[in-house]
């Protein structure tokens, strides 16, 4: 056992966990965060993304060990109970998800995207939005409305900053 | 106050999804959220090889691990089985065991049952359990199984055919004689399956306290199951409670019971702990349904002026090693023989299908169940007669299409009425722009582009009738709602159905909503779990909208009267028409004169003295809806636009158009939302997706590097167009929605390849390999190709 130290969603947790554990398995078991889905262990699916130090990472391809005095984001510290992130009210308005496993997995993979692309001051082609989602898979909803919910996020971000 | 009665209906509203926050924030609680107090993990030790006796189980060294280390094998479960009954002369059935009784019949077949403390333990004792194998004769598909003289699959079986029937309509010999054009073709459809995202999950605790048997499922079907462990555990349904929680993706995959199901009920009975399994992406992807290996051989008689006279159909499907339960293996090669008649009018048919025992993973439900494949071959049929006759392929279809409803087909299902010529000719039109530059590129030698139709028809929300003529223990196809106004005025709706991403909170709110005169958001839907929830067949066969919606509307109309009454009572107006709406009920010749609903919703539940007389208190009512005799049927058109880059063999998916009639729309958004993600699956199906078995039936795809899962950027925005042809035969004129994205798109890819390359396309899939063959037959290049 290796006791760490994680700061996840802005709080800190001290964990004895053993190497091998997941960084995800310590995440929904330990810390109860149930937004962080598994859905093929093997790092192909991104359903598990969440942000460590501020970048999408797969948390089941990362040993919890690895993450001690790390960063973490989840879906749960991204627009709180209510889902009030930007990103997260566009995926209601343009329907960007229907079962909902991968949804966690695809908001933490593209909240940076949405929210540097609003800092720059511009609205990405398809290409370069579906692009960005690539290392997410969606079995539900066939992508139109996420690649929807990331242009309009965006959109409203811009307006939303503009004087 | 002068009061305008603006009555907003929901119904066709784009109402966004309430249930919709809890996913978004992370609140929402699958299957693997589950966890109880002392809680056992289980891991299973699966078979390594496709047919065999197993000798000795070794369970020592897993043993050796630690205290809390126990396991399970066939010995301890006998008896207990996953039995497809069909007491039927052309059906063999068969009976899956929990855990293997002394033979395994494919890779991954449950052999051991392993419970620890915690599932990293619970997996590597499974890994300790050392199985001796003796291996037998593998059936590797449809030609070997068939063979004369190969050996049977399960002991005293005649063959190995799960079931062989006929279908028939009409004079074939008289179409045969007839014909002025025969064409007879071969097509096939590979092996691929639903695979959501969400593996499969299993946690089951006994309560001492009030003697009852707690199951969660990651289940499309919570009732079935509930009825299934019953009668297999001898265990009354009064004491045994099922629960769906949120289910992350079905697809139908879901919509059968498993043996792992069963184990898992057993296996907390057995140790009076809660037990958990929750299965890993290896596990999904080789043991537990696999769906679509068909092949068909279809003959088609054509008059002098090329319209049908008749269609001969052989149908066979490689249904692995068992078949399941409710829907059998007769499900997929049934559903091809019933469907291959389609949108177009002719006389005489006879189909032959049969379902086809091999050692590989058993084959059910997935979204359109064996349409893909049916309407596969009928389309490419279509096309390929077109190309022989010299005909636009569009045009001979609306030469044979169906145009007067009710239609009552070769087989004697009677249709009712549709869009079929209307939508053809609309997506004929929007796709005007690429149907010439297919004519231009023809013959190209760089790039070319093709343009591919597929027409179909899908029976939706069929009834018990429907059922029994199948001869399946599914026996019926009903949906029920409970519907209760409470004493805030707020509303509960419990259904039947479950919900995994249909989006049911939303849709059947706005029905409830509507009949009540509140807002959806007033209304909350719940659904999943057996002790709240009406007895119902669940989720599957694209019902949710027509009978599921069926059902709330009904119980919410008996409230809504209820509420009427209360109105005119209170506002002395007896025998006068009350309108609900905005949450008030008014008069509707004197709106001035109101009352709110809410104030009604008290009265009934807790001022009994202000109520008509000899009414009883409550406002609720319970009702049901089972499909029409020969179920709705729902059209559609998809039409695929492909780009072929002749010289390196990339194939791009340039435009997907959809024209389709699903009847009454309840929420646009949620329906656009099921035929796009539909039509993406049917991409995957078409392009991408393949499970491959080594000729030893070692399965050779087990992760998604293997696997190959439709991703973001392979994928164009899909065009979605509706007509809306309202069906008389359920409450709210809805028809069937949720299947048909998933049916057309194998179908028109396939065509547009066809087109692009002036060549027959006989097979899926469409991958690179494939479509580098068929540019080689083009072309007639041969000295790349295979």
């Amino acid at each position: 056992m290796n006791t760490i130290c994680l700061h996840v969603n802005g709080v800190s947790h001290r964990v004895a966990v053993e190497p091998r554990r997941l960084l995800a398995d310590v995440l929904r078991q330990d810390l109860a965060l149930s937004g962080v889905h598994i859905g093929c262990a093997h790092g192909a699916c991104g359903c598990c993304t969440v942000q460590i130090d501020g970048a999408p990472q797969l948390s089941c391809l990362t040993f919890a060990v690895q993450c001690d005095g790390a960063e973490i984001e989840t879906v749960e510290g991204l627009g709180g109970h209510d889902a009030g992130h930007p990103l997260q009210k566009a995926f209601m308005a343009e329907h960007a998800l229907q079962c909902g496993y991968c949804t966690p997995g695809f908001l933490m993979a593209l909240a940076p995207f949405v929210e540097q692309a609003i800092e720059q001051g511009r609205i990405p082609e398809a290409d370069e939005i579906r692009e960005a989602m690539s290392g997410n898979i969606c079995r539900c909803t066939g992508y139109h409305g996420i690649v929807a919910a990331v242009r309009r996020a965006i959109h409203d971000g811009i307006q939303g900053d503009s004087p | 106050m002068s009061r305008t009665l603006e009555r907003p209906k929901s119904i066709g509203a784009r109402v966004h999804r309430l249930e919709d926050p809890r996913f978004l924030s992370g609140r929402a609680r699958y299957i693997d959220d589950i966890r109880r107090p002392r809680m056992l993990h289980l891991a299973i030790a699966r078979s390594q090889e496709a047919h065999a006796r197993i000798g000795e189980i070794d369970v020592e060294s897993a043993l050796a691990l630690g205290d809390d280390i126990r396991v399970f094998t066939g010995a301890d479960t006998v008896g207990l089985a996953v039995t497809a009954n069909a007491e039927y002369p052309e059906v063999q059935f068969s009976q899956q065991p929990l855990l293997a009784q002394g033979r395994v019949r494919f890779v991954g077949e449950p052999v051991a049952a392993v419970l620890a403390d915690d599932p990293y333990r619970a997996e590597d004792a499974a890994g300790l359990v050392f199985i001796d194998y003796e291996n037998l004769t593998v059936l590797p598909g449809i030609a070997v199984a068939r063979a004369e003289g190969a050996p049977t699959l399960f002991d005293g079986w005649r063959n190995n055919l799960f079931v062989e029937r006929q279908m028939k309509g009409g004079d074939l010999a008289a179409a045969r004689s007839a014909a002025v054009h025969t064409m007879r073709r071969t097509y096939r459809t590979h092996r691929q399956a639903g695979v959501p995202l969400e593996c499969r999950g299993v946690v089951a605790e006994y309560d001492p306290a009030d003697e009852t048997l707690t199951v969660w499922s990651s289940t499309q079907i919570p009732h079935l199951l509930r009825t299934y462990i019953s009668e297999e555990l001898e265990w009354p349904e009064t004491r045994l409670r099922v629960v769906a929680p949120d289910v992350g993706g079905g697809f139908g995959v879901k919509g059968q019971i498993f043996v792992e199901e069963i184990l898992v009920a057993w296996l907390a009975l057995q140790t009076g702990r809660a037990v958990k399994w929750i299965e890993d992406r290896r596990e999904h992807l080789i043991a537990s349904i696999h769906a679509r290996e068909h092949e068909h051989t279809l003959e088609a008689y054509l008059d002098g002026d090329c319209r049908l006279l008749g269609l001969q159909a052989d149908i066979s499907v490689d249904c692995g090693a068992y078949s399941t339960w409710p829907f059998t293996a007769a499900s997929d090669p049934g559903m091809v023989a019933k469907v291959l008649p389609g949108p177009y009018d002719f006389g005489a048919y006879e189909a032959t299908f049969r379902g086809v025992a091999t050692n590989k993973c058993p084959v059910g439900t997935y979204r359109g169940v064996g349409r893909p494949s049916a309407v596969f071959s009928q389309e490419r049929l279509m096309d390929d007669i077109a190309a022989e006759l010299g005909l636009d392929p569009v045009d001979f279809r609306l030469r044979n299409i169906i145009r007067r409803f009710p239609f009552k087909n070769v087989l004697g299902f009677t249709y009712d009425e549709g869009s079929y010529a209307e939508s053809l000719e609309k997506t004929r039109a929007f796709l005007a722009p690429d149907i010439a530059e297919a004519r231009r590129t023809r013959s190209s030698d760089e790039v070319r582009v093709g343009v591919g139709f597929a027409c179909f028809i899908e029976q939706t929300a069929h009834g018990t009738p429907d059922f029994t003529r199948r001869r399946v223990p599914i026996e019926t196809g009903y949906e029920s709602a409970r519907v209760e106004m409470m004493p805030d005025g707020s509303v509960l709706v419990e259904i039947g159905l479950q919900n995994h991403g249909q989006g049911h909170e939303t849709t059947l709110a706005q029905v409830a909503a509507d009949a009540l005169g509140v807002t959806p958001q007033e209304v909350r839907v719940r659904h999943g779990d057996t002790l709240t929830t009406p007895y119902s067949v669940g989720t599957w066969g694209s019902r949710g909208g027509a009978l599921g919606g069926g059902a709330v509307h009904r119980a919410a109309t008996e409230v809504a009267g209820k509420l009427r009454a209360i109105a005119a009572h209170l506002l002395q107006a007896e025998g006068q028409e009350i309108v609900l709406g905005a949450g008030y009920a008014a008069l509707a010749e004197d709106p001035d004169r109101h009352i709110e609903i809410a104030h009604l919703a008290r009265a009934a539940h807790r001022n009994l003295e202000r109520l008509p007389e000899g009414m009883g208190p409550g406002l609720a009512a319970l009702a049901g809806c089972d499909g029409p005799a020969d179920g709705t049927y729902s059209n559609a058109v998809h039409a695929a636009v492909v780009e072929i880059d002749m010289n390196s063999g990339k194939l791009t998916l340039r435009r997907f158009v959809v024209v389709e009639d699903c009847g009454v729309i309840i929420n646009p958004m949620i329906v656009d939302g099921q035929v796009r993600g539909g039509v993406v699956q049917g991409i995957g199906s078409a392009l991408f997706e393949q499970f491959v078995y080594s000729e030893d039936c070692q399965p050779l795809t087990t992760n998604f590097a293997d696997y190959l899962l439709p991703a973001a950027p392979e994928i164009p925005d899909i065009e979605v167009h509706h007509i809306e042809t309202p069906t008389p035969l359920t409450p709210l004129g809805a028809k069937g929605l949720g299947e048909g994205g998933a049916i057309g798109p194998a179908a028109a890819i396939a065509n547009a390849v066809s087109n692009a390359l002036g060549v027959s396309v006989a097979e899926t899939p469409l991958n690179a390999n494939a479509i580098w063959t068929l540019i080689q037959s083009a072309t007639g290049r041969s000295e790349t190709g295979e």
